[in-house]
């Protein structure tokens, strides 16, 4: 039984930072339709930026993403202006699969280039260190990194939810011509939401950094698990995403540490295959263009 | 089939011939020449044009990073016989080109070196994935196939006569060095239980499977056998289970990236076993430190086949020119670079013991004897296996060093593994 509530700690606190990781994916999905597997080359972009700012300026990887996230979002913004706003919208979703798969090789040869393809890891001082409560040992990056996630992840609600800006993103993914004959620019929009994705992204690569090993190819494992996270909690739903990740986390580490870890992923996806049998559109996502 | 013979000999037939029959027979003789230089590779001693080596690299995809160690290793060994005058004169050329990390081009770029590019030799490129084919495209043609790190069960299945692994063992005979000096301790020394760890891939379980089978012969319990799928980047889960069955040791079938998860999860658990070994991961005296921390390396064991400060022939030489060449210090030389300039050690040699460097006289040749090189005295058996032993490695003081056998050691191994951060 220790082992299993051991196992259920780490699946938590491994699926928050997923959680983070997805979010930007679901993002772009509702607000543009567009499938971003650049997503995990991103994040692991972020963990590199966050490493080499650690390893050559002493920045801390949590504050690595106060500075980080504003200049990822602008790199967003720009990414949909030169390479996804000029896809036609009847085709975007297929035409958005291959335009973000070469922006994924880009980044990763450039990396490749840049970083070779040994693997690093951010190793701040306390990245080992850990609690024990009631008996359970749990990591205090590993901690501090769910900590990290939830407060991104709710800062992201708060923009979606209580701002103007969030407004806009909400109408054009509920209904884009409604949207736009109110007056959204629905164009902006999209290049601020792809914004929003790329920034989560970098911020949780410094957060991925401290906590795996990485590689210029480590996006390859990353998207995928990305993509089934994001398809289980329905594309475009930012607490179907979450809630996806948390299943993820904690179905892969309780079969990991109690049966056996070849089995772990593959038992994740009976479950995203008995989900989707039951409910097509995942655990949140909606039947029709809607909630976010 | 086309008998190869010499100028001087081919001279002679042209001579006593009428002139048309001459010219025509030297067009044959001069046809038979290239494809005599084209199946056996090489030539005798007595020519004076370059011997041209190729390899296959590679220069980006997964094995960049040990692709471009080993073309250091490589450049370096050409730059030292050249000073030297060349191999029986013959200055050394390398023609290195890129597979990109592929198997598919690796048989490409062999097919070409060899059949278009006419080159003398070829030498191995990096990973048992690549050297598999690359080495069946080198038989085909009759060529040598020395390689520097294409270790694994695979390319010996092949039982191809023409290859040659210039490293002591091959990479499942790892875990040997270490179970010896297990079961070399006095009973009461002797951990009573084990777990292995084992990571799905041909050069990690099979070193764990070994080495667990001779632990139980020899009565040690084991309390835990995971393996675990490539794709689980953290052990974590793994490591809780382990450290729930409290083995006194643990041998891990590793890789390298699971290598630093497994021990950043054993810290972050608390589970410090009294013997930890770790298959490959901990056996690189740069990247382990900085992945773990240099604190919690102390007490890990490992194999390996070369090091700065081992006593093998002309290791010292090898790490003085190649810090004039290149810089940094003996620390920074990769395993990889020792492994590339030992298989041009092993060639150089043959052609200092027979006079002679085609292929047909490298394969008879290195099948008999010893051959000194930095990666100490190797030989092989009919397949190119190996017939030495690895190093047992052991972290001390913050630095890797050979600890077993005594006759390689720098320091005996210290146990038990101190805690974390010890």
């Amino acid at each position: 039984m220790h082992l299993v509530v051991q196992a259920i700690i780490l699946g938590l606190l491994t699926g928050g930072v997923y959680a983070l990781m997805a979010s930007g994916l679901t993002l772009a999905f509702g607000v543009m339709r567009v499938i971003n597997v650049a997503q995990g080359a991103m994040i692991v972009a972020g963990a590199y930026v966050s490493y080499t700012l650690f390893t050559d300026f002493h920045i801390d990887p949590f504050v690595s993403i106060v500075l980080m996230a504003p200049a990822a979002f602008a790199v967003g913004v720009l990414l949909q202006l030169v390479f996804l706003r000029p896809l036609r919208s009847d085709e975007r979703e297929e035409l958005s699969l291959l335009v973000t798969w070469a922006i994924a090789l880009g980044i990763e040869g450039v990396l490749s280039v840049i970083y070779t393809t040994t693997y690093r890891a951010t190793l701040p001082g306390y990245v080992n260190d850990s609690l024990t409560v009631a008996g359970y040992r749990i990591a205090v990056v590993r901690l501090v990194a769910f900590g990290i996630s939830g407060v991104i992840l709710l800062l992201l609600y708060l923009v979606l939810h209580r701002t103007r800006l969030g407004r806009s993103i909400r109408a054009t993914v509920q209904n884009p011509t409604a949207a736009r004959l109110l007056g959204v620019d629905a164009e902006r929009v999209s290049a601020y939401g792809f914004g929003l994705s790329v920034a989560t992204a970098t911020a949780a690569g410094a957060v991925f950094g401290m906590v795996e090993p990485f590689n210029p190819g480590s996006h390859y494992d990353l998207i995928s698990r990305l993509l089934t996270i994001v398809v289980l909690g329905g594309l475009g739903s930012l607490t179907g995403a979450v809630l996806a990740a948390l299943v993820m986390g904690v179905s892969e580490a309780v079969l990991a540490a109690t049966i056996s870890p070849t089995w772990s992923s593959l038992v994740f996806f009976v479950i995203l295959i008995g989900v989707l049998v039951v409910r097509p559109q995942g655990l949140m996502g909606a039947t029709e263009r809607g909630r976010l | 089939m086309v008998a190869c013979r010499f100028p001087d000999e081919r001279g002679v037939v042209v001579r006593v011939a009428s002139h048309k029959v001459s010219l025509a027979m030297a067009a044959v003789a001069l046809a038979v020449t290239a494809a005599c230089g084209g199946a056996s590779g090489g030539s005798s001693s007595g020519s004076t044009k370059p011997l041209v080596i190729g390899i296959s690299l590679s220069f980006s995809g997964d094995f960049s990073d040990p692709g471009h160690a080993a073309e250091l290793g490589y450049k370096l060994w050409a730059d030292q016989v050249n000073k030297q005058g060349g191999v029986l004169g013959r200055k050394v050329q390398l023609k290195i080109v890129d597979d990109a990390s592929s198997p598919n081009q690796v048989v490409t770029n062999y097919q070409t070196l060899i059949s278009r590019d006419k080159v003398d030799l070829v030498f191995g490129p990096f990973s048992t994935l690549l050297t598999a084919p690359a080495a069946r495209v080198a038989a085909r043609y009759g060529y040598a196939f020395p390689e520097p790190s294409g270790g694994g069960p695979l390319v010996f299945q092949e039982k191809l006569g023409n290859v040659f692994f210039v490293q002591p063992a091959p990479v499942v005979n790892c875990g040997d060095p270490f179970v010896s000096y297990i079961l070399s301790l006095p009973p009461s020394e002797r951990p009573k239980t084990a777990a292995y760890p084992e990571l799905d891939d041909p050069f990690a379980e099979p070193i764990a499977e070994r080495a667990r089978l001779k632990f139980e012969a020899a009565g040690i319990k084991t309390v835990f056998k995971e393996v675990y799928p490539p794709e689980m980047s953290d052990l974590t889960p793994v490591v809780e289970k382990m450290a729930a069955a409290k083995p006194d040791m643990v041998f891990a079938g590793t890789q390298s990236d699971d290598a630093y998860s497994m021990v950043n999860a054993m810290v972050q658990l608390g589970f410090s076993p009294k013997f930890l070994f770790q298959a490959n991961g901990a056996n690189s005296p740069v990247e382990f430190p900085s992945k773990v921390g240099a604190k919690n390396t102390e007490g890990i064991f490992s194999c390996g086949d070369w090091f700065p400060n081992s006593k093998a022939p002309g290791n010292q030489a090898f790490i003085k020119a190649y810090i004039a060449k290149y810089g940094g210090t003996a620390a920074d030389i990769d395993s990889g670079s020792a492994e590339a300039y030992a298989v041009g050690e092993v060639v150089s040699e043959v052609a200092k013991k027979t006079g002679k460097i085609d292929n047909a006289t490298i394969i008879k040749t290195l099948h008999s004897g010893t051959w000194p090189t930095v990666e100490g005295n190797l030989s092989w058996d009919k397949y190119g296996a190996p017939n030495g032993s690895t190093m047992l490695t052991e972290w001390i003081g913050g630095k890797l060093l050979p600890v077993y056998p005594a006759a390689v050691a720098l320091h005996p191994p210290v146990i038990p593994k101190p805690p974390w951060g010890g």
